[in-house]
């Protein structure tokens, strides 16, 4: 069997001569990383399916709220080579739209439809897009959003037991110092007592 | 001596002692449906096996809700397994009893502020018994069975009624948190 450092360097370099890449980072042996344009990221699966990634392992988003933006992340999956290869792209999070890789990846269907439910965004190509899979008589933003409260909604929608508090956090501060102290602990734990 | 002349009793009477008959029979031979909704599921396993072997109680699984005398929830309910849940509920013969397992149905658990998670079981469907714990272990799941044995002994048992009595509370319940209870997927297209 070949070094498999070999397939990393080998895919890097054709991503690196077809695309111009936002950013690309080898995590490990197995896994690759690259943020690509939006516009990119047909041409760019259609590229990997054709050198052999023929399974779309994931297709999901990232809420940037701070940024504005809807990372679309698309990961694709070598089985000769034991590969995953991660797309990202960044698109407007006030009007995110993502044309659909259903041509390319016929399994992106159903991710694409949950990706609408959860986030939000919308992807012309696919006609089931709008329809309904995991939440069901969805009435409020999509809740993966990161602004979404759930506990609000929870609390609006469903009733609560009332419940009789037996307990007092009696100082903020205290609570604070034990965090500290946990926190001290589980590291001493993590590294064997070194520091 | 005593006369042996038969004296008439009313169709209330009648009808009572014949439910007195019948419950002593049910609860001896329980049979359960087990709606599998969250984790405290994999307490049945341990419970139905020689284990703890509830066979002993007389209780068995069954595979329809349209046979079975109790409704085990075992554990959380989302939005949408609350639908189907009420489905399953409905279809089941009366009389029917529903066991809440674990604190999700009781209160929500750790899901109590999710978007997708009910909090309280017995706004939507009534529950006759619950075995409280997260998740409650096998010893306490045994004795949620015999609490209903006794509940259906002492005839307190009677969530089915209940239900049949506040059946616009339930659906007005069933309604605030599901918009609406059919089920509307492409699988019923």
């Amino acid at each position: 069997m070949t070094n498999s450092m070999n397939n990393v360097h080998e895919i890097n370099n054709l991503m690196g001569q077809n695309f111009s890449l936002v950013d690309a980072r080898i995590l490990d042996a197995y896994q690759v990383s690259y943020e690509l344009e939006k516009e990119d990221i047909h041409r760019a699966l259609t590229v990997l399916k054709n050198a052999g990634f023929r399974q779309l392992s994931y297709l999901s988003c990232v809420d940037w709220p701070e940024e504005d933006v809807i990372e679309m992340v698309y990961i694709v999956m070598n089985w000769e080579k034991a590969l995953h290869v991660q797309l990202h792209a960044k698109i407007d999070r006030n009007n995110p739209v993502m044309d659909s890789v259903l041509p390319i990846f016929p399994g992106a269907k159903y991710y694409e439809r949950e990706a609408h439910e959860f986030f939000g965004v919308s992807f012309p190509g696919n006609k089931d897009h709008e329809k309904q899979l995991i939440l069901e008589n969805w009435d409020d933003m999509p809740p993966m959003r990161k602004d979404f409260d759930p506990r609000a909604y929870s609390d609006r929608k469903f009733t609560k037991r009332p419940m009789k508090r037996d307990y007092e956090i009696q100082d903020a501060s205290s609570n604070k110092e034990r965090e500290i102290k946990r926190e001290a602990r589980a590291n001493a734990l993590r590294t064997g007592g070194k520091e | 001596m005593n006369s042996t002349k038969f004296t008439p009793r009313t169709k209330e009477e009648i009808d009572r002692k014949w439910w007195e008959i019948g419950d002593y029979f049910r609860r001896n031979s329980l049979w359960m449906l087990m709606y599998c909704t969250g984790c405290c599921a994999i307490e049945l396993p341990p419970a139905m096996t020689s284990v703890y072997d509830m066979e002993r109680l007389g209780m068995g699984p069954m595979a329809t809700p349209r046979q079975a005398d109790v409704l085990l929830v075992t554990g959380y309910l989302s939005l949408k397994t609350l639908r189907r849940l009420i489905y399953t509920y409905e279809q089941m013969s009366e009389p029917k009893y529903v066991v809440g397992f674990g604190s999700c149905t009781i209160n929500g658990g750790i899901y109590h502020d999710s978007h997708a998670v009910i909090n309280r079981l017995d706004q939507y469907i009534p529950v006759d018994t619950y075995v409280a714990g997260c998740m409650p272990n096998t010893e306490s799941v045994m004795n949620g069975f015999v609490d209903l044995m006794e509940l259906m002994k002492t005839k307190k048992a009677d969530g089915w009624k209940r239900y049949h009595e506040h059946y616009d509370w339930y659906k007005e319940n069933q309604k605030a948190a599901l918009g609406e209870v059919e089920v509307h997927d492409e699988f019923h297209e």
